[in-house]
């Protein structure tokens, strides 16, 4: 068994929802957007952000407006649909009743449950 | 020092370093590449351009002069390569569920399953079915092209084959990157061209394997040749080392991979000639041999490493730039809808019928062209009796090889480099092939003038030949049965039997009748040839031995002659001109016509001395007996009768033959009755001795009168004959009784 691998499977497997997370707090620039992830110590190549987000915005969850710059090309600025807000909803409903099961089961025994933080971001 | 150029990119003008610009173009490819099967795929990868053109100005803008190699470096690390993101992004994708379908496609086409037979969507000319095939089986398409187009035009099988095919294998983009070699020409490992150790990479084997295989055949030419030391003919060395049967083949086989094979220029090219997985880590290892060749390289020169290396720095950025074209014209797009609509079918039709219709007209004007080599070569044998001296041999190799070889080597280069969808983006072939055409047609031409130079004079002899008269008037012509015997005849040309290494046997003979001044039969032969000058031409005909023999009234004429080694072909011939006196009789035998070239009889009117008319053919027959008259030769239709009525000389026609004959035979007879006469009067003496009378006079009187029976009836010839013949026979043998 890979520990990288197992390690990175799990990283990426909430990568998108915390994407959208991001995204729904207001309009995001993609590498302002990966500036954030970096930050919260969640790394993602840029590279593989783009492909996501154009498939996102294909499937109708994200839409972006052009916004000029002065430093490059126009930049494109990604804002949340309303069916991505409701997409939205349903990942953190799973993602809620995952982090529970998953605290449950990774508590020892007998110790109260009451310690509940981390892991998920800021609202 | 690095070499500096402004490109646009993203609608910004940006000065970066050439060896950056082809690192960046290269990722921009390989991306473009794994997003091949994406949707929005130039969505993505000018998303990421964008920003890529963003982070240059930040660069720019912190003060740095141009984009350099650690910028993109930069850049693309922390873009991440397509490597580096293809696990990421399976994961991501199953998460999307409904649409991970259409995109898993797109990083599982690297992997082309094997087991199935699909076509390539991807890599295609016609339906995709041998990239398919060539998928399948791991090999160069181009291979598998060559062979369907071999068996197409081979057999015809081919076409059908590709059509049910074609029909009946799934479409499917498949990856022609993995495992797919190509046939490249090393010029790394070269002696000539490359093409062997081009080979070697390909087929994985060690270098000296195809050298050896083609080189081989050439060094057992040269070996066998020094112990037959038999071509060295008349300054002509050529042929034993370039014609060497399996060493010419390939010897024509490398030029012709020399010419259809794209030389491996650029890195990806050299990784696709080992057949390596092409992405950016490969390029860069092989660029870094290359670096590192090139370092050693310089630092062997020492002392000269300055000129040296600013040479090598040179080519080696040109490299670079030639490999970053390449590379993008390889790169192939695989966005194809797999449904196509009625217009799309016609269209495929078309093309198909258009290419067979192509292919067989290609295929017609190449036997054609290889039809005249074949001619070309087959006439080469004569050349020696027709060439003189080292300058016409020359020019006749190169006539054979120029103008006749050429335009075949570059027609197969041209269908070869059309199946295998070279670009002929090098004009030097093409010009060179012309250039070496026109030398040959030069050749030609002169070869052509120094020959119509050596037959430019024309000599005669002539020579008369003493012949015994026929004693009954009549003359029989005719050709002994042939001493020489007659092979090779798959080349045939006009008045030429046979040939062999030294001598060249021709039967360019010729005969004329013609009318006698006098009362004798005369016969003449003259001898024609061609020269130079008329020296040479009569010293050729020197040459000839043209042998006239006479067997009581038949006139033996030899079967032809022979040029023999040395002497050269001048268009030499013989004219027998036979002189009838008026009232004789000639006759010409079949084998005249069939074995000499022509048979040509003159009416006699003509002064046969007057010229060499060889054509004239005034429809006379063999196996007929003419007579000579006054007026010129006429037909005897009889033995018996007279073909036409000419009182002026009754001595001519078959009466008087007849005569002649029945005189002959009663003049026979009265000896034969003289000699009968004589052993009989012998009988009577030795019966008139007195031994015993009585038996002996009974048979006397017996004998006697048949003597005189023979005297009376001396009228019937045969039957007297015989009875003249059997009578003393019966007497002796009664007397012995």
């Amino acid at each position: 068994m890979d520990i990288q691998n197992t390690q990175s499977q799990m990283r990426k497997g909430v990568l998108e929802f915390c994407i959208l997370s991001i995204i729904r707090q207001g309009e995001v620039y993609p590498s302002d957007l990966v500036d954030r992830m970096k930050a919260a110590n969640l790394h993602i190549l840029e590279g593989t952000l783009y492909p996501l987000l154009t498939r996102l915005k294909n499937a109708g969850l994200l839409t972006y407006r052009w916004v000029e710059s002065n430093s490059g090309p126009p930049r494109k600025y990604f804002v949340m649909t309303d069916l991505g807000l409701e997409f939205y909803g349903e990942l953190e409903r799973t993602w809620n009743e995952l982090a529970d099961a998953v605290h449950t089961l990774t508590q020892p025994q007998g110790e109260a449950i009451t310690t509940d933080e981390e892991t998920q971001p800021q609202p | 020092m690095k070499k500096v150029i402004n490109i646009n990119f993203q609608g910004r003008v940006i000065p970066i370093e050439e060896s950056a610009y082809d690192m960046l173009k290269q990722y921009v490819d390989s991306l473009r590449k794994f997003f091949a099967n994406e949707e929005g795929r130039d969505e993505i990868i000018n998303d990421i351009e964008g920003r890529i053109a963003e982070l240059f100005g930040e660069s720019l803008k912190k003060g740095n002069t141009c984009i350099t190699d650690d910028v993109v470096n930069g850049i693309i690390a922390s873009m991440g390569r397509p490597e580096d993101f293809e696990s990421e992004e399976a994961n991501v994708k199953s998460q999307l569920g409904g649409e991970s379908k259409q995109s898993s496609s797109s990083y599982n086409f690297t992997e082309a399953p094997r087991g199935r037979l699909y076509r390539d969507d991807n890599d295609k000319l016609l339906g995709g079915v041998c990239g398919g095939v060539a998928n399948y089986l791991r090999v160069d398409p181009t291979i598998v092209r060559l062979v369907f187009a071999l068996i197409a035009f081979g057999a015809g099988t081919g076409v059908l084959l590709y059509i049910i095919l074609w029909v009946i294998l799934p479409s499917k983009p498949l990856a022609n990157t993995v495992s797919t070699k190509r046939l490249y020409r090393n010029p790394d490992e070269k002696v000539i061209a490359g093409v062997a150790s081009g080979i070697s990479a390909y087929f994985d084997i060690a270098v000296w394997i195809p050298r050896l295989i083609f080189v081989l055949p050439l060094v057992t030419g040269i070996f066998s040749s020094i112990f037959r030391h038999s071509f060295w003919w008349d300054g002509d060395p050529f042929p034993g080392i370039v014609f060497g049967s399996f060493g010419g083949t390939l010897f024509i086989v490398y030029a012709i991979l020399w010419a259809v094979i794209p030389e491996a220029k650029s890195a990806s090219e050299k990784l696709e000639m080992r057949g390596e997985k092409v992405d950016l880590n490969t390029i860069k290892n092989t660029i870094q041999e290359d670096l590192e060749g090139f370092k050693s390289r310089a630092e062997k020169w020492g002392g000269e490493v300055g000129a040296k290396a600013q040479e090598f720095s040179k080519e080696f950025t040109q490299t670079v730039t030639e490999k970053g074209q390449h590379f993008s014209s390889e790169v192939h797009y695989a966005a194809k809808k797999s449904s196509f609509g009625i217009l799309k079918i016609f269209g495929f039709i078309f093309k198909a019928f258009f290419l067979f219709i192509a292919g067989i007209i290609a295929f017609a004007l190449l036997v054609a062209l290889l039809a005249f080599l074949v001619a070309g070569v087959g006439v080469f044998p004569l050349k020696n009796f027709f060439l003189e001296g080292f300058w016409q041999n020359f020019l006749a190799w190169s006539t054979l090889l120029l103008f006749l070889g050429v335009p075949v080597i570059a027609f197969t280069t041209w269908v070869v480099r059309r199946i295998m969808g070279v670009k002929s983006g090098n004009k030097s072939i093409g010009f060179s092939f012309a250039g070496m055409w026109v030398l040959g047609l030069i050749s030609a031409a002169v070869l052509a003038f120094m020959i119509a130079e050596n037959f430019d004079a024309r000599a005669r002899d002539k020579q008369e030949y003493t012949i015994m008269q026929p004693a009954t008037g009549k003359m029989m012509i005719t050709v002994p049965e042939s001493k020489v015997k007659v092979y090779g005849r798959w080349f045939k040309m006009d008045g030429l039997i046979s040939m062999t290494d030294d001598s060249l046997f021709l039967n360019n003979v010729r005969i004329h009748l013609v009318k006698s001044k006098d009362s004798l039969f005369h016969i003449q032969a003259t001898k024609y040839s061609n020269g130079s000058d008329e020296s040479a031409a009569l010293r050729n005909i020197k040459e000839m031995n043209y042998g006239i023999n006479q067997q009581d009234s038949t006139i033996f004429l030899d079967r032809g002659f022979s040029v023999q080694r040395g002497t050269k072909f001048r268009n030499q011939g013989v004219v027998i001109s036979i002189e009838v006196p008026v009232g004789k009789r000639i006759m010409i035998d079949r084998k005249v016509q069939r074995r000499l070239n022509h048979f040509s009889l003159n009416n006699g009117r003509n002064d046969w001395d007057s010229d060499e008319e060889w054509n004239d053919y005034y429809g006379w027959d063999s196996d007929v007996e003419y007579v000579m008259t006054v007026g010129g030769l006429e037909r005897v239709k009889d033995n018996r009768k007279i073909d036409k009525v000419d009182n002026s000389d009754l001595d001519n026609d078959g009466a008087s033959d007849a005569v002649e004959e029945f005189k002959k035979s009663k003049e026979e007879l009265k000896k034969e009755y003289e000699k009968m006469q004589k052993k009989t009067e012998e009988l009577k003496k030795e019966l008139d001795k007195p031994i015993d009378t009585t038996q002996y006079k009974y048979k006397k009187a017996v004998a006697l009168e048949k003597a005189a029976t023979l005297n009376i009836s001396a009228n019937n010839k045969e039957e007297q004959q015989d009875e003249l013949l059997e009578s003393p026979k019966l007497l002796l043998m009664k007397m012995v009784l």
